[in-house]
């Protein structure tokens, strides 16, 4: 058993003697792919900027204030009295010079 | 672990890489390089990890070993693991030691096993973890292949004293 190993162990190290003139090639030039970051950023932000538009709540306009409309008319007996309204707009407006294009 | 380390680790194990990637591969240099370039390309790719910092030598050489198997088998040179393996005839041995003719002889298992063992000074059970196979199958296939390689050395001895 010993003289098999020795002859094997033997028989091994003339082989790496022969293999020391082998001639090892140069350690090379591993280039490593590397994963394109861009593009799964970019997708990213496209989905967070169109998940913004189609959320974002059209504004509102706010109504407009209400309008108090003062007008002075003549009531049942002729007399002049204020008249006081308030509206959300103005369905008829009336220039308070009006009467003179009118009467005059 | 990073990139710079791991590379680090291949440099330092290029020598016995390259010998140890042309000897699964039938002793074919051209093979070897594509094999080795291959293999690194897989460590720095992240695709094989390294789990067991101390077992770097094992981890190299059975990613090695895989990736040999797989140019072998594209090339259709890959010779089957089966134990019944029938070698050569022995009638080609000339006066001088043709190492690896003498190799290529036993089955690939016995001769990775031999070679792990005698050459790259490896316990039996690392080469076990290297084919991932038990170590008891890993001692039979160091023990026959030991017996067929004494056989083998003697019959050449034997050709070169009658010449």
């Amino acid at each position: 058993m010993e003289n098999e190993d020795k002859l094997i162990k033997a028989f091994f190290e003339d082989l790496k003697e022969q293999d020391r003139n082998i001639p090892i090639p140069e350690f090379p030039e591993v280039k490593v792919k590397s994963f394109p970051y861009w593009i799964p950023m970019g997708v990213a932000a496209s989905l967070i900027i169109g998940a913004f538009l189609i959320f974002q709540r059209p504004e509102i306009p706010e109504p407009p204030a209400d309008v108090i409309i003062i007008s002075l008319q003549e009531n049942e007996d002729h007399e002049q009295e204020f008249r006081i309204e308030e509206k959300a707009y103005i369905d008829i407006w009336e220039s308070s010079t009006s009467s003179l294009l009118t009467e005059f | 672990m990073k990139h710079n380390q791991l590379e680090n680790i291949l440099k330092e194990f290029h020598r016995d890489a390259y010998l140890w990637a042309r000897q699964c591969c039938g002793f074919e240099d051209d093979l070897a390089k594509d094999v080795l370039q291959q293999s690194y390309l897989k460590i720095l790719e992240g695709k094989a990890t390294l789990r067991y910092p101390e077992k770097v030598k094992s981890w190299l050489f059975s990613i090695i070993r895989f990736t040999a198997i797989d140019e072998l088998r594209k090339n259709g040179k890959w010779v089957s693991l089966e134990e019944n393996y029938d070698s050569p005839e022995v009638e080609e041995l000339n006066q001088e030691t043709d190492f690896q003719k003498l190799l290529m002889k036993l089955s690939p298992m016995q001769r990775e096993v031999l070679l792990m063992v005698f050459y790259h000074e490896m316990t039996i059970a690392q080469a076990a973890e290297i084919l991932q196979i038990g170590l008891g199958t890993a001692r039979t296939h160091y023990e026959r292949g030991k017996k067929k390689l004494k056989e083998l050395i003697e019959l050449q001895t034997q050709a070169a004293n009658g010449k």
